[in-house]
């Protein structure tokens, strides 16, 4: 439906926002799970809670920003690859912008159906409001549906990353070189 | 270092007070004061929470007044006043976030105090104290065993004091957070006085 030739790479804009957005989902990936599982004091615990959540309102912005980028601005044509593969691509990245935005809201209603309402103040700037028709006994089934897009998430990004390898490492293709080099 | 001056089977408190009337040069007087030294108390709490660590606490701010009748002990008095922002728990963001409505509302109610109203000597070593404690604006009776210990040879006398209790912090009115956080707090309490 795209009435523009694909462009021979991706922009800056695009490979920083990609750059940006990987490295962001690793952190808070990680520290959702350090700040659940790990048992380290509450002192910690809270910080951790606090940075968690400025994070993924920066990351939800920065995600919002790079979806409006990439509706102004097509993709690059694909690797020449069987057509499984091309949708399996597809449907991964196509998953991984959904799922993004899904956890982070998901996460921001967390936040609001706490029974221990911790005002979400990100990076110390402003405070984000809690969600409507957030109620503290939908907190459990809120954070549940939380943590399995943020597994899913972690799924997929292995699966994204792992193609990624094949077209560097299998298929010799410039695919993963263009995510990292901004066309010039 | 402590050590006592007293040999276990003949320490009494009764004993003390001739010990404390004699370093003080003035037997005549039953009543001792004490001041607590700041740098040798310990005012913590825990509390703990479903699915998240225990958290440890301590408040850093206050003062007391301890006045002990050694051959009255249930003449004795003490006095804590808290101060209710220095509450500290390893975390900036934390701490001020306990310092809020949701939990000690430090701008509405500065101080936590607790006032003796009897002291009652259970042996050589513990006493019973009943007293009040104001906690947001509400005063409720609490009850502490409070171990005490001499300590300081030559120098200056110091008393040693241990007592842990809990308290329900629903009976105050701070209700934030329950039954994810519960309802009791640990309190952890340690004080050296010296004589005055």
């Amino acid at each position: 439906m795209r009435t523009l030739p694909p462009p021979p790479g991706w922009s800056a804009f695009a490979v920083v926002m990609h750059g940006l957005g990987a490295a962001m989902m690793f952190a808070l990936l990680g520290l959702g799970w350090t700040m659940v599982h790990a048992g380290l004091d509450m002192a910690r615990t809270f910080d951790m809670f606090q940075l968690h959540k400025s994070l993924g309102f920066v990351l939800l912005a920065l995600t919002a920003l790079r979806l409006a980028g990439r509706a102004r601005q097509p993709a690059p044509r694909p690797a020449p690859a069987p057509a499984w593969e091309t949708a399996l691509a597809r449907f991964v990245q196509g998953a991984l912008y959904g799922l993004t935005g899904l956890a982070i809201l998901l996460g921001w209603w967390v936040a609001s159906c706490s029974p221990l309402p911790v005002p979400t103040r990100v990076f110390g700037v402003f405070t984000v409001p809690n969600l409507p028709a957030a109620r503290p006994d939908l907190f459990a089934a809120a954070r549940l549906a939380h943590e399995a897009a943020a597994y899913a998430i972690a799924v997929l990004a292995g699966v994204h990353a792992c193609g990624a390898l094949k077209h560097a490492l299998w298929n010799r293709d410039d695919t993963l070189r263009r995510m990292v080099w901004p066309r010039s | 270092m402590s050590k006592s001056l007293y040999p276990a089977p003949g320490r009494r408190l009764a004993a003390l007070a001739f010990a404390a009337a004699a370093t003080m040069a003035c037997p005549a007087q039953s009543v001792s004061r004490w001041s607590i030294d700041p740098a040798r108390t310990q005012i913590a709490f825990e509390i703990d929470a479903v699915g998240y660590p225990r958290t440890h606490g301590e408040f850093r701010k206050f003062d007391g007044r301890i006045a002990i009748d050694f051959e009255h002990p249930d003449r004795s008095r003490v006095a804590f006043r808290v101060d209710s922002s220095s509450v500290d728990v390893g975390s900036a963001a934390f701490n001020d976030y306990l310092r809020s409505v949701a939990f000690l509302n430090d701008e509405k109610f500065p101080e936590v105090n607790f006032v003796s109203t009897s002291v009652e000597k259970l042996d050589e070593t513990r006493v019973r104290v009943t007293g009040d404690l104001t906690l947001l604006g509400v005063t409720k009776p609490l009850t502490v065993e409070v171990v005490v210990r001499r300590e300081g040879e030559g120098g200056r006398q110091r008393l040693v004091f241990g007592a842990e209790t809990h308290i329900d912090r629903l009976e105050f009115g701070m209700n934030s957070g329950y039954p994810i956080v519960s309802r009791d707090v640990d309190l952890k309490i340690s004080t050296t006085a010296l004589d005055r």
